[in-house]
């Protein structure tokens, strides 16, 4: 592969320009797997070179600070109560008991049973006098996972909170020894709202994510490894525990009687997902971009109107709009009863009994849910470009279509390039659409038995959707398919990244 | 350094998060007993007398009834219970995936499909009856029902209907009473008229199964008390089982076919309707005089005459698995009141739900009912449902598919083998169902048992090394969770006899045990057990 | 100059040729909104029917009447109407302060791990969601909002979790120019009162879509939801009881009030949508094309 100097690049058409990008991602990939080696193995031998400095540092301060540096190694905050941080100090100190308090009364408990995730189960008891069976509850598997991840997130943000006690002490230290006072509780405060203020802004927010998002992440991650199921679910039937990788041996294997396995059934559903996430996204994005195109021409009357009919699939919650449409093609639906009565057809089209109708009529009936948006954004773009670009291409004789393709394609297609990726993505998830629409039908007799039942519309989502509410309730399963969903979608994001050019340069447009 | 804040603030939500999950007692299951009164005599006389605090699932149209019928019983029981319940409308579909997904929150008393039994029976989703109770439910429901209820030989659950079958709904404006015995005839005057015969063979196997059970074909599964299932007699593919997909071929391909089982299609364009006694309502509703009822069709392949035949199955309820022994008495009072021969006749009188009751099923009423009639006129082509493993209605389902898109014999086949060969995969051993199951004391003793898995190796082996305590009994042996009969222990050890005992061939269980603790490894290669102590 | 000299002539051309393209595309939109119409329009004359209340093969009702909103009214759908609305104004609020802070520290500040944090969250998105739900669930009910008590859990897992939507509005900040911002600090104002008296003042589009968006989420939840409310008819939202109408064993009776419901649902979030219309158009194209 030829690499071009500057002005070669320069001279070549936009297109030319991308595929040249997108050829050099490809021919860089050996090279960045080399470098990615190394940087590896920088980043370990840095790791190990930082840990050492960062306990020697550790030591140092311990041994050349003052006694009140010293008593703050098992005191958290005692240092900042000394030297008059009241505020600082008490919430340190609050912050330390807060956690030898939880580790003592559960925190323990709960880490302890995390390496086997239980070991007394359910059982039954019969009970002569009443005749009656109950039940005596054992350990709780899915507790012992869920708090123990969370135990040791707290563990986590303990030893930094200690640590940053630390070198508070280190600097308040080196502050007042140069003849310097101290910042005061009334100026921490005020920080907090002038050149601290992003962290207060971000603390609430960051909590969220960090407990009903990233947590729950973790959780989903870790049921991979273990064998919970319907039939293990941790506390009612029996634990569940470890098994290792064998799940990801299950879903990554080629064997299986008659050829289905999951594996296969994977790649064919993600075949089809990938080929529903191209088409969503494109046939929406040029749809609407032409149906905005059409209503900003000049000369179109009641622009309002035709914007305000089409935002309407917008507005109506999709359970409604959707369901409804669903039912309209199906084949006693009213479509079918319609064309029938009006004779252009001799018998009902099975639009959601045909696996191919039926993948074509997911995306048709897209187009109707998603042009509203694209016709909303391309709108505003439109505006955007400077009319007199318009007006010169127009006296070097260009018509409608040379305009599109030299001005407002690319203009669009730079502006939006990230958007388009994000919808790539969205659609790839796109559950409401395929859950609504089909349910996933109509079946695929290929797809293997242990995989719940597959249909030809049943994108990864769906599939992993039916998996934790099928018959036997395999969330480690759907946990696999989550992981490497994961997977798929990282690499399909870095690619684009690495070929579109308005995503990196964040600041080009302030 | 506002950096602190942020991290408490991320702290005390984090702490307060794990404070709640920490500050039951983790043994306790977080459940206060809801008896409100007179604790001091259930103590001391096992009296039942209180208040009790329960939810209720069950079917929409059945909300109001079942609230009047439980109030009825707060005024009749002997026992003093009061029962102060919420109830709530869930489909008898979805109340068995609800109660797997969560037990704890499910409801106390629940209706739910006969096909959701196994499954709720492995999830512990289900109390045993009581010996008492067993009895006299028993002896006053029919067989059939009794036996969908039963895992083991432990029943599991109350007789709701004994309805859940189907048979045909017509139009009489369209279908000629002349032709409501053949398949062929009814496409015909179907396609002829423009309407639709309407029976969901693309997206059910309940009603798929009509075809093989019309040629003799039959799926019996059987389950070992714990709801495992552990072995099946499955005849779907064979010769027999051709001559049904070659009779759905007629009606799945007509264009006229609507895979529906809806008795509202009527309103929508259908002629025919195959569903069962549930929508006789909202047939008669809309046909009128013109509906009527039949059993199934025939179909005719090579000459010969198959009657469709149906599934015969029941609805349940169920009692959820307490902790309070008073409290699980008390539902199971309440439980067994709402399926007693009154309750179900109350039901069959608003609802037409057909009673499993015997005394119910003698009555002149409910012999008389023309929908249960056209069930009883099916009945003799019908199979009890039984116990199917819930994988079971996926794989078959496919079959509808498949046969539409199948062009020729081949196809049809073609078919029958990916049925056949998902059904052996449910049996198949492979490494994550392989266990070693230890008891280290004694067998009966679920507390102590372990369980390990073996793990497969390149070559083909599966092994696990384990720890045997010192105890008095250091048995174990290799199984599979989908076929309990097909155990593997002490007959199958080659290598390493020496470090197990022989029980001798009057001990049925054939257990690997051990003849001392230590640190072992056994190696299972498929047809013989290696074991090697560390 | 040639151009001018053709002018004229060539300017009725183009009259005329604009006048018929503009004619065309004056049709092409009528037609294409009957067909964004239809669907609405035939679900508007559904919940008027009163002759039935099946799914039929027709389309206007052979009897008129208000019995659907009747019956919905004495149904359980007030009660869950009320429980999304709470969920969509609470939800509007919260969810928009939370947006707001994210974004705005993350347009405005430059700090040490803002590039990393950013990117730790455009990874968060690549799971899929679907998968935290059974946790969130288990989550929920141990704090004890589940079930009964749905409503506050859901509004508690919609806010927490909102915070990873700031790229729209992040976008729409990143186009203020940094200069306000520096002009202030220079007359000595703090960060929260730049924020307070000069960017939020400037923000209305994007603090009307995000509010209209916050606002108009819970309506449609009906998988989530339907698993926090656990069948339980005293925390579901419209979504999820609506849905439950169409099981097998309640449409015969339920259909006609389905589509009521979905009318009532639908009339005042459209409403309010078309009103705003002009700000969400703002707010998006300012915001969501920048990612």
């Amino acid at each position: 592969m030829k690499k071009y100097s500057d002005l070669e690049y320069l001279k070549l058409t936009k297109w030319q320009k991308f595929l040249y990008k997108l050829k050099m991602f490809f021919v860089g990939i050996p090279r960045a797997i080399k470098n990615g080696v190394f940087a590896i193995g920088r980043f370990f031998k840095n790791l190990i070179f930082g840990i050492g400095g960062f306990f020697k540092n550790l030591c140092l301060t311990f041994v050349r600070g003052d006694w009140k540096t010293k008593v703050s190694y098992v005191i958290m905050g005692f240092g900042n109560l000394m030297r008059g941080q009241i505020l600082r100090g008490i919430m340190f100190l609050a912050f330390e008991g807060v956690f030898i308090f939880y580790m003592i009364t559960t925190g323990g408990y709960w880490l302890s049973k995390l390496p086997t995730l239980g070991t007394v189960g359910p059982h039954e008891e019969y009970n002569a006098v009443l005749d009656a069976y109950t039940m005596a509850y054992g350990d709780n598997s899915f507790k012992i996972l869920l708090y123990g991840v969370l135990t040791i997130f707290f563990i986590i943000a303990f030893a930094y909170t200690w640590y940053a006690n630390i070198k508070q002490n280190k600097t308040a230290e080196e502050i007042l020894k140069s003849g310097k006072k101290l910042k005061s509780g009334k100026q921490d405060l005020h920080s907090m709202v002038d050149d601290q203020f992003h962290k207060t802004l971000l603390a609430l927010p960051m909590t969220g994510i960090l407990v009903f998002t990233v947590l729950p992440i973790v959780f989903m991650i870790l049921v991979a490894f273990t064998n919970y199921d319907g039939a293990h679910d941790g506390y009612n039937n029996s634990l569940f525990q470890w098994v290792g990788l064998d799940n990801f041996k299950t879903m990554l294997s080629w064997s299986g009687t008659g050829g289905h396995s999951y594996a296969a059934t994977f790649g064919e559903i993600l075949t089809w997902t990938l080929i529903w996430a191209f088409f969503a996204t494109f046939t929406n994005y040029f749809l609407g971009m032409f149906v905005a195109m059409m209503i900003n021409k000049k000369g179109i009357r009641v622009k309002k109107l035709w914007r305000t009919i089409l935002v309407m699939t917008i507005a109506i919650p999709q359970f409604i709009s959707l369901l409804y449409v669903s039912k309209m093609f199906a084949k006693n639906g009213l479509i079918n009863l319609f064309l029938l009565n009006a004779k252009w057809i001799n018998q009902a089209i099975p639009f959601w009994e045909d696996p191919t109708l039926a993948r074509v009529m997911v995306i048709v009936i897209n187009i109707w849910i998603g042009i509203p948006y694209l016709m909303l954004i391309a709108t505003g773009i439109l505006m955007n470009i400077p009319q007199d670009l318009y007006e010169s291409s127009r006296i070097d004789g260009a018509n409608a279509w040379q305009q599109y393709r030299k001005i407002t394609l690319p203009y669009m297609l730079f502006v939006t390039g990230p958007y388009l990726l994000t919808q790539f993505i969205g659609n790839m998830n796109n559950f409401n659409v395929i859950y609504l629409l089909t349910g996933g039908a109509p079946t695929n007799a290929s797809a293997s038995w242990a995989s719940g039942s597959v249909g030809h519309t049943d994108l990864l989502i769906t599939w992993l959707f039916k998996i934790t509410t099928g018959a036997e309730s395999k969330y480690y399963l759907a946990s696999v398919i989550g992981i490497l969903v994961f997977a798929v979608v990282a690499v399909i994001a870095l690619i684009v990244y690495n070929v579109l050019p308005s995503i990196k340069n964040e600041e080009d447009f302030q | 350094m506002k950096r602190i804040l942020a991290l408490l603030l991320t702290a005390l939500m984090v702490f307060a998060l794990a404070a709640c999950g920490g500050t039951n007692d983790p043994k306790d299951t977080g459940k206060t007993p809801d008896t409100k009164a007179g604790d001091d005599t259930q103590q001391s006389g096992g009296e039942l007398a209180g208040t009790y605090d329960i939810v209720v699932w069950v079917a929409e149209n059945a909300v109001e009834l079942t609230k009047t019928q439980i109030a009825k019983f707060n005024e009749t029981n002997t026992d003093g219970i009061k029962i102060n319940a919420t109830v709530e409308p869930v489909s008898e579909a979805d109340a068995g995936t609800n109660m797997v997904t969560d037990v704890e929150a499910g409801g106390d008393i629940f209706c739910f499909a006969q096909d959701q039994f196994a499954r709720l029976v492995l999830a512990n989703a289900l109390a045993k009856l009581g010996t008492n109770a067993a009895s006299i439910v028993k002896e006053a429901n029919a067989a059939g029902v009794v036996a969908a209820a039963t895992a083991g030989d432990e029943l599991y659950a109350y007789p709701l209907t004994a309805d859940n079958g189907y048979f045909m709904y017509y139009d009489k404006s369209v279908i000629p009473e002349a032709d409501i015995d053949s398949l062929e005839k009814l496409v015909a005057d179907c396609e002829a008229a423009n309407k639709y015969f309407s029976m969901e063979l693309n997206t059910s196997a309940w009603y798929l199964a009509s075809f093989f059970f019309a040629t003799g074909c039959v799926s019996e599964w059987t389950t070992d008390a714990d709801g495992n299932f552990i072995s099946v007699n499955d005849t779907f593919d064979s010769p027999e089982g051709l001559i049904a997909v070659k009779g759905m071929e007629k009606l799945i391909k007509s264009p006229m076919h609507l895979s529906s089982s809806k008795g509202t299609e009527f309103a929508s364009g259908a002629a025919i309707v195959v569903t069962g006694t549930w929508d006789y309502e909202a047939v008669k509703e809309i046909l009128g005089d013109n509906m009527g009822v039949a059993d199934l069709p025939s179909f005719e392949v090579d000459g010969k005459e198959y009657h469709m035949g149906s599934f015969n199955g029941c609805k349940l309820m169920g009692v959820k698995p307490q902790t309070d022994a008073v409290k699980q008495a008390a539902l199971h009072k309440l439980a067994q009141y709402l399926t007693g021969e009154e309750c179900q006749m109350e039901r069959f009188e608003a609802l037409s739900w057909g009673p499993a009751n015997l005394a119910d099923q003698a009555s002149e009423k409910v012999q008389s009912n023309p929908g249960l009639a056209a069930l009883l006129a099916q009945s003799p082509y019908s199979v009890p449902q039984g116990q199917i493993h819930g994988s079971w209605w996926d794989i078959a389902k496919v079959i509808g598919d498949d046969v539409k898109a199948a062009t020729d014999e081949a196809g049809l086949q073609a078919a029958l083998d990916n049925y056949k060969a998902k059904i052996e995969e449910l049996f198949k051993l492979d490494s994550s169902a392989l266990l070693f199951v230890g008891a280290w004391n004694d067998w009966n003793n679920a507390d102590d048992a372990d369980t390990y898995y073996l793990v497969k190796a390149d070559d083909g082996t599966y092994s696990l090394t384990l720890d045997v305590p010192e105890s008095d009994y250091m048995g174990g042996r290799i199984v599979n969770p989908g076929k309990w009969d097909n155990d593997k222990g002490f007959a199958q050890v080659t290598t390493g006899v020496e470090l197990v005992k022989d029980l001798g061939d009057d001990n049925p269980d054939n257990n690997i045990v051990f003849v001392e603790a230590g640190n072992y490894t056994v190696t299972w290669d498929g047809t013989a057990v290696t074991i090697v102590k560390n | 100059m040639n151009n001018t000299v053709k002018s004229p002539k060539r300017h009725m051309g183009l009259a005329r040729s604009r006048a018929i393209s503009n004619t065309v595309i004056h049709i092409v939109l009528v037609i294409i909104s009957i067909i964004w119409l239809i669907p609405f329009v035939f679900i508007l004359l559904q919940s008027f029917r009163c002759e039935s209340a099946y799914q039929v093969g027709y389309v206007v009702p052979q009897q008129w009447g208000f019995d659907n909103y009747v019956s919905l009214w004495n149904s359980n759908f007030p009660k869950w109407y009320l429980n999304t609305f709470i969920i969509a104004l609470v939800n509007a609020v919260a969810q928009t302060v939370i947006v707001l802070c994210m974004s705005y520290a993350l347009s405005r500040f430059r700090f040490k791990l803002r590039k990393a944090l950013m990117r730790f969250m455009l990874v968060l998105g690549f799971f899929p969601g679907m998968l935290t739900m059974i946790i969130l669930y288990r989550v929920l009910k141990d704090i004890g909002l589940t079930q009964a008590h749905a409503v506050p859990g859901l509004i508690l897992v919609y806010i927490a979790s909102s915070g990873m939507g700031y790229y729209v509005s992040k976008g729409f900040f990143d186009t203020l120019p940094k200069s306000l911002d520096e002009a202030a600090r220079v007359d000595g104002a703090t960060r929260f009162q730049i924020l307070r008296k000069i960017i939020l003042p400037l923000s209305k589009p994007i603090v009307i879509y995000t509010i209209l968006t916050a606002f108009m989420a819970p309506w449609g939840d009906f998988v989530f939801a339907r698993y926090i409310s656990f069948e339980n008819s005293a925390g579901m939202n419209v979504a999820v009881g609506m849905y439950n109408w169409l099981n097998l064993d309640q449409i015969t009776t339920k259909y006609t009030m389905f589509c009521a419901g979905g009318v009532i649902v639908a009339v005042p979030v459209t409403i309010l949508f078309l009103c705003l219309q002009k700000y969400y158009v703002e707010g998006v194209t300012g915001g969501a094309v920048k990612g």
